[in-house]
Parts: C-alpha cells; structure tokens; sequence
C-alpha cells in the first residue's frame, strides 16, 4: 500500500485548523521569535556604547596619542590610561573593566615605516565573561582601527601614494576566542536556534495532545498510517516555523542592520533543513512519550543543552576535549551555527559548507525515519 | 459486501499487572447486534480493542471471516470501525469538518461522500448542528457524532465501546436506532454496555465479569440460564 | 406539608446566561430524609440548578431558600450543612483515604482529633477497612466511591448532593452505594441524587424530570409510570421476521417503539391506533402487555424532543 497524499493533506490540514483555533500556540509561535530577535537587537544596539576601556601605552609617541583621539573620538570607548603592570594588572583584576588595551612600544615607528609586514600593533584584552560585549568590542574596534588606518595615510603623503592594504598599518589581537568578532552575526542565527527549539517543543505536543484526548485511537482505527500522520503533522509546522524565520531574517537585516554577505537562497535552505529536524525531532519525542507534560520536558532537556553547549555557541567547540569535538558533530546546532556563520560573513561556494548541510540533512532525515518506525499502531500499553 | 463474522479463541491478555481477560472464546456471528455485557473491569474494553486489531492477544487468536471465508487480520482492519468509549474527537473541529477529515481517511470519492454525509445529517438529526465544534455537543449528540465519523465507511464490522455511558434515555434510545438501522446483513454491530437494562436490547449477549465469559446466547435464553429476571442479578449472585 | 421539615424550597426559580435560560422556572421542594432524584438529559440543567441550591451560582429571578434560610443572602451559614459528591473530582489520586478526609476536615475548620473521630465512625458506618495505606488511584472503583462518599460526610452535613455517585461502577457497588443512601435518609439526612441510570431512580423517593430548564414530570416513581401510562406497554415477539417492516408502519402511525433484540417494545396509548397500523402484520408476532419502566417515562415525558 502507498502513501497516500491525500491522508497526508488532510491531516496537515487539519493540524492547520487546530493552530488556528488556538490562540496561545499561535502567539506563542508568531511573537516568541520576536521577542527574542528585538531583545537581542536592542540589547546589542543600546548598550554597547561607552564601553570602559583601560590604556596602556608603551609607546607614547604622537601617533599613539594621535591613535588614542581616534579611539576616543568613536563614541564607543573611554579610555582610563593605567601606568605600569602593576596598575594594569588591577585593571584586569576590576569587574567593572571589560577590557585592557596595550599599544606595544614601537608603534609609531612601525606606522611610520609603513611596512605591511611589520605594522605598529595593538592589543586587546576582552574580559570573555561578558562574551558578547567582548565580541562586540572586537567588532568596533576592527572599525576604530580601519579608520585610524585611513587618517594615518591621508596625514602621511608618502604612505597615501603606496599601495598597501589599509588595514596593514595597525594590526590588532585577541588573546581571547577568535571567533568571537562573528557573535554579531549570529543574532539571526541564534534566533533560529531559539524557534528550533520552539519547533521541538510545538511538535512534541502534537502527537501527545492526540494520546491525551483519545483522538489517536480513533485515528489508529481508520486506514491512516504512521508516515502520513507525521509528514500531515510536520508541514503545517514547518510553514508557521519557516514564517517566523522569515520575519527574524528581515528584522535582522532592515531593522538592526546587521551586514549579510553570503547567498540569501542557501541561508534559507539551511534554515529549511535545520527546521525540519528540530520538528521530526519533536515528533520523536511526542510519539515516544505519548503525554505532552512529559513531551515539553523532554524537548526542553533536548533541545536547549545542545543549542548552547554543544553547538559552538557558548563554547568554542575547537577548544573542546577531541572526544567533545567529535560528540557535537551529531548534534545539528552545530552545523547550523557553522553554516550561519560562514553565510553572513561570506559568500563562500556552497561547497565548504557540504559536510554541514550533510550533517543538518542526516539529522532531519533520520529524524523522520524514527518518528515513523516509532509510531505505535495499537494501544498496547 | 457482507457483515463480517469474528471469531476470538482461547484469548488471554494481560494490562498491566491485572489479567485483563483470561481464556475467552467469543464467536460473533455475522449480520448480529452484540452486546458484551459486564461490570467495569470485566474486560469489555480489552475484548472490543483486541477485535479493533489495536491490541494483541498474549494467548490465543483473533479471527475474522466474510461468507464464511477467512479474511487476514491486516484487510478486515479496513473493513473495521471503531468508536472508543473515551472522548477522541476533535474538540476544536466542527462536525462537518469531522466528517471532512475522516472522509479524506477513508479515501471517500467525494458524491460518494455527499451522498452518506447526508443520509447521516438526516438519520441522526444532526444537520443543525453541522457548524457546532465537537467540543460543544452534548454526551448524546457527540457519541452520535463519533458513530457518524465511522460509520462514514461503511464498516462490515462494527466495534463500539460503550456508545451510550453517559447519555440521557432519550439520546441512549436514538443510538440505538441508530445501531439498528445500519445493522444487518452488510455490517455486523459488536458493543459493550455496562447498563444491565441495555442487555435486553441486543440479539446476542456475552456475560463478562472479571475477564472471563460467563456465557452467550440470546438475552432471555441467558437470564433463564443465570435463572434471573434482571441482568445485574447475574453480577450479584456471585 | 409540614413547613418545618422542608430543608429545600425552590420558587420559580430562573438562572440566565446572557439570552440562554439554563434554569427556567422551576419550582419545588424536598422534605427532611427525603431522597430526591434529578434526572434529565446532559444540559437539561441539572448541575446549574444544583449549584443555585448550593450558593455557588446566583438566581437570576425566584428563590432558594435552604432551612429556610434565603441562599444567595446566608450561603455562609448553609455551607457546612451541605455535603457534595462531585461526578468529576472526588479525591486526590495520589493521597491516601485518610489523608484526603484530613484534607477534606481541615477545609471545614475541624480539629485533628474531631476528624478522626469522624473517620472512624463513618468508616464503620460505610465498611470501608480502617487502614487503607494506598493512594486512592491503586483502589478499585467502588472503594473509591465509598471512600469518596466518606470524604463528603466529614462534616456532618444534613443535606448532601451526590452527582451520579454510582457512573461507571459495578452493580455490586451501586446496590452498597443504595443502600447507604438509604441509611442515610433514615438516619434524617437529606439526600439530593442525580443518575443517568433509570433502574437506579426507582430507588428514590420523589423524582423530578428536567428538560430543557424545566420540570417535565415529578412525583414518586410509581405515580409517574401511572400518570404516563395508563396504558401499559407492549412488547412484541415475532414469529415472522416483519420486525423492521412493523416498525416502519409504527412510525407512520406515530407510535413510538424501541427494538429491544428479537423484541419490540411499542409505547402504545392508543391501542386502537396500533392495532390499525399492525393489522397488516397480524399473525406474524405476539403481543404482551409489561409493565413500564422508569426508562419508558423519562422517553415518553420528553418525546417530541429530536436531535439532541
């Protein structure tokens, strides 16, 4: 016997009418994502400005201070200058410090020199506790750093007529997680983690709901088999969950301008693959515990350990022990973070990102593959 | 098409730690009204979810024949339906939408569909309420609504787990009606009942108490067996 | 009737929802040690009529008075009188007997030592075993009923209402569940009852039949199988399978009857009218008069309702 399609549209349909009618999932699913994407944009966008900054400067030259004017001048930072290890090292040890700032000694001599191999250096040292202000600073330091590159060359006309990168004059580190100058990138991303979740949570409610209120014995009475039950299920989920993506995606860029550089169409289709496991994934839940408190509990345990830890988000997975390294590779979010990564901040061939879209298709394929072989078609206990 | 018979032989099931039903030999007649009488816990629900295929016996067989030729467990399936006792049906949905889904289930060419929603509407009263979500109904008219939704395939078998607990004498008489109306030569009609006046109604009663049968055979042919003049005599005799 | 014993007096009582009359105009009163059955349909407005006696609803017009007390004015005073046995909740799954009925005391202002007092005495009276060290969920049914009758008791009340107290338990359990009932009533206690179970409403002494937020039909059993069927009943058996056939020719005729098996069961008055649509049939079935059941009243004080 086949799959009939349509069993599969009427149940979908169905699914459909109950979003409809019930208002509170349907809010939860429209306005939830927003809330978050809004928080984490205002958040980002208000508050970081100001950022206290401690100074060191090793070099005192005139273009060091010259460098500092730049800084300072940003709106971003105020700069409180410290003498000596002794008094930066307290500056380090001070809560209220988010960061310390080094200008090697030589500095002005390297700008002036205008050697790209030898450019006058800065540090940074972000406190990483606050990771994503440290991220940030990062991100508007990288800017500060840019302009002073093009105010040092226009003031010094021989290094205007070289052709030198502009960003090799000064040069910045991070003694702190590399990947941190991409946090801002991730506000869509980690919004889609978030409605990942919420798919997990909508769908492992669904077939419960179904055991709950007595409908799946009627259901498991007529001709309607396990694969038409969950692809009915998963599509009109798929469709509120893909929606709310969309919004996210738009708020993100119009509305917090955060820079897209990569392909709009491989960034949703990842989303699309990422969604349909988060939602399978539910389902196995749903089918397996067949009541929906136990459902939500499960989803949550499920679905918000590995979106934080284990997908790169809170830890970078490189400084993971290599078993770690190996055990997040069975979790999507990692993928997913990976290929948003790698999309908002360049257009890089779709190529490079084969292993993880392989990884997010697997999930979801093997997902929908255990949601239907785990459905029960009796009442047995 | 002809009613489908059921045979159920030397069954024995296990719910849990208590044993549901212990050794049971029915045999349900094809074309029958059947009812399957006995206090709570006697094993009617088991019984009737054992012949729905929605639950498999520990010991012994389930079987089903149409004119007297076996048919496979997997194809009477399709031919079965089933009214559980507990609400299953869809709160939120209209009774035409109910019967809209269930129409798509059954795979229901759709003049074939107009023409058996409509003779439903009409036998059980239902049309003016076809925009009230299931939710909304009464005990009666949502047992009705739920006898609508199967009954919408035309089953051979019919299983149905106490249609009318819970429902007032009048509605309980409508159901009744009901049952009979479509019983017959093309669908056999097993129910449970715990209602010991109910018993009187069917052609054919198995006694069960404690997940045994007690025995079967015509309801008056049954009470001069027990030597009682009232079923629920029966359970109190013991 | 003795003003004094009238524990529940109802006048023209009226409960609006918005448009919807869930109660309209209904009028009567049950006396001291009196068992009254409520019977009606789902929605007929039972429950709403209960909780108006109970204080918990407001009459829209008419009065309720409880030990002549107005209701909406003294709910306060009227509720420790006043036990009540839910259909749906009874007790808490996962306590104890016991520990429920400390519950249950405890909302009542009793002292520890006064519930158990009570516990043990109402125990003896139900014979119910002393300890039950399981939750409620592991009893059976009918235990649970007891226990849950027990918890209703607590306080001494002298009128309690029990809604449908016996769904879905064994007959061994509800003929227990009656007769404890009826112990009660001699015991000076009013009890309020509602059943969807017609052979159980014979047990009761006055039964009010409610549809459509009005008294149909009231009086004790007996007076109402006469003011309904002054003529009996007729049962058919068939000698020729014209079952389906007959029936057809009763319903064109108006005449109401119920397939009952290889049996027909015709409500029919005007035997005169039966005997004119059946004449086709003659030969091919016996007919006996038998006496009408409460389940026949309840059908013949509502007929004429369709569709619900």
């Amino acid at each position: 016997m086949k799959l009939s399609l349509r069993r599969v549209r009427s149940v979908a349909y169905k699914e459909y009418k109950h979003i409809l009618r019930d208002p509170f999932t349907l809010i939860v699913a429209l306005v939830l994502p927003l809330v978050f994407v809004g928080m984490f944009g205002f958040v980002i966008d208000l508050d970081y400005k100001h950022m206290r900054v401690f100074v060191r400067d090793n070099d005192q030259t005139s273009v060091s201070r010259r460098f500092l004017q730049e800084v300072a001048s940003s709106g971003y930072f105020d700069l409180t200058p410290v003498h000596g290890q002794l008094q930066a090292d307290k500056a380090l040890g001070r809560n209220d410090s988010p960061a310390l700032m080094i200008i090697r000694s030589g500095f002005g001599k390297n700008v002036r020199a205008g050697d790209p191999a030898k450019p006058g250096q800065i540090q940074l040292l972000a406190d990483g506790t606050d990771n994503v202000q440290a991220g940030i600073m990062g991100t508007y330091m990288q800017g500060v750093l840019q302009k002073a590159n093009a105010v040092f060359m226009r003031a010094d006309p021989v290094l205007a007529g070289q052709s030198i990168a502009a960003d090799s004059l000064i040069r910045s580190r991070f003694l702190f997680n590399p990947e941190l100058n991409s946090r801002w990138f991730i506000v869509p991303a980690l919004s889609t983690i978030i409605i990942g979740l919420l798919a997990i949570v909508l769908t492992a409610l669904t077939v419960a709901k179904e055991w709950e209120n007595g409908s799946m014995e009627l259901l498991l009475s007529t001709p309607v088999r396990p694969a038409e039950i969950v692809l009915g299920k998963l599509i009109p989920y798929f469709l509120l969950t893909f929606f709310d993506i969309l919004i996210v995606f738009a708020l993100a860029i119009y509305v917090f301008h955060i820079p897209f550089l990569g392909s709009f169409l491989l960034y949703m289709l990842a989303c699309g693959v990422y969604i349909t496991g988060a939602l399978a994934l539910g389902l196995v839940i749903s089918v397996v515990t067949r009541q929906q408190q136990a459902a939500i509990q499960f989803a949550f345990a499920v679905g918000l350990l590995p979106s934080f830890i284990f997908s790169g988000f809170m830890f970078p997975i490189e400084n993971m022990p290599v078993f770690f390294q190996y055990f997040t590779a069975l979790f999507p979010q990692r993928w997913f973070l990976l290929i948003s990564r790698t999309v908002f901040l360049s257009d890089a061939a779709p190529v490079t990102l084969a292993a993880a879209f392989a990884g997010i298709g697997l999930f979801a394929a093997v997902m929908i593959v255990l949601a239907v072989k785990k459905f029960k078609t009796d009442v047995e206990p | 098409m002809a009613a489908l018979s059921a045979e159920v032989k030397n069954v024995s099931k296990k719910m849990g730690r208590a044993q549901a039903l212990d050794r049971v030999d029915v045999s349900f007649a094809a074309g029958e009204v059947h009812g399957i009488v006995g206090p709570n816990g006697a094993g009617k629900t088991t019984l009737i979810r054992l012949a729905a295929g929605l639950l498999h016996p520990d010991a012994g067989s389930v079987g089903y024949a149409e004119k007297g030729a076996e048919v496979p467990a997997e194809k009477a399936k399709h031919f079965t339906g089933y009214f559980p006792q507990e609400p299953s049906l869809y709160p939120d949905l209209t009774c035409e939408e109910h019967l809209e889904f269930f129409r798509d289930l059954y795979d229901l060419p759709q003049p074939e569909f107009t023409r058996r929603a409509d003779e439903l509407f009409n036998a059980t009263g239902m049309a003016p309420f076809k925009d009230r979500p299931a939710g909304k109904l009464s005990g009666g008219m949502y047992k009705k609504l739920g006898l609508m939704c199967v009954l919408l395939n035309r089953p051979k078998l019919l299983l149905l787990d106490e249609p009318t607990v819970g429902v007032d004498p009048v509605s309980r008489q409508e159901l009744w009606d009901l049952v009979y109306g479509f019983a017959g030569p093309e669908m056999t009609v097993i129910l449970s009942t715990s209602y010991m006046d109910e018993a009187g109604r069917c052609a054919r009663v198995h006694v069960l108490d404690e997940g045994r049968l007690l025995a079967s055979g015509a309801p008056e042919e049954l009470m001069r067996h027990f030597g009682v003049s009232d079923f629920a005599d029966i359970f109190l005799k013991k | 009737m003795n003003e004094e014993k009238i524990v529940i007096s109802v006048k023209d009582l009226v409960v609006a929802f918005g448009s919807f009359k869930a109660v309209d105009g209904v009028s009567f009163d049950v006396r001291r040690g009196e068992i009254f059955g409520f019977l009606g349909a789902n929605g007929a407005g039972k429950t709403t009529t209960i909780r108006t006696i109970c204080g918990i609803l407001n009459p829209t017009s008419g009065t309720v008075k409880v030990n002549g007390q107005d209701v909406s004015s003294s709910t306060a005073v009227l509720k420790p009188h006043i036990g009540y046995m839910s259909q749906k909740f009874t007790l808490y799954p996962d306590l104890t007997v016991r520990e429920n009925m400390n519950f249950a005391g405890s909302l009542y202002g009793m002292s520890p030592e006064a519930i158990s007092r009570r516990a043990r005495e109402l125990t003896e009276f139900i014979g119910l075993p002393h300890d039950l060290p399981d939750p409620v969920s592991h009893l059976s049914g009918g235990v649970k009923q007891m226990a849950a009758l027990a918890s209703a008791l607590l306080h001494e009340p002298d009128l309690i209402f029990l809604d449908e107290p016996t769904a879905g338990t064994s007959p061994a359990t509800r003929v227990a569940f009656w007769d404890l009932i009826r112990r009660l009533a001699r015991q000076g206690k009013t009890v309020f009852v509602t059943t969807h179970y017609m052979d159980e409403a014979e047990y009761c002494g006055r039964i009010a039949l409610m549809e459509r937020g009005k008294i149909v039909a009231m009086g004790t059993p007996q007076e109402l199988k006469d003011q309904f069927f002054a003529v009996k009943p007729l049962e058919l058996s068939f000698l020729k399978p014209v079952q389906a056939a007959l029936r057809a020719a009763l319903d064109k005729a108006g005449i109401a009857s119920a397939v009952f098996g290889d049996k027909l069961r015709v409500r029919a008055h005007d035997r005169q009218a039966f005997n004119r649509a059946a004449r086709p049939f003659e030969g091919a079935f016996e007919a006996r008069e038998v006496p009408p059941a409460l389940e026949d009243v309840f059908l013949e004080a509502v007929s004429g309702r369709k569709g619900v």
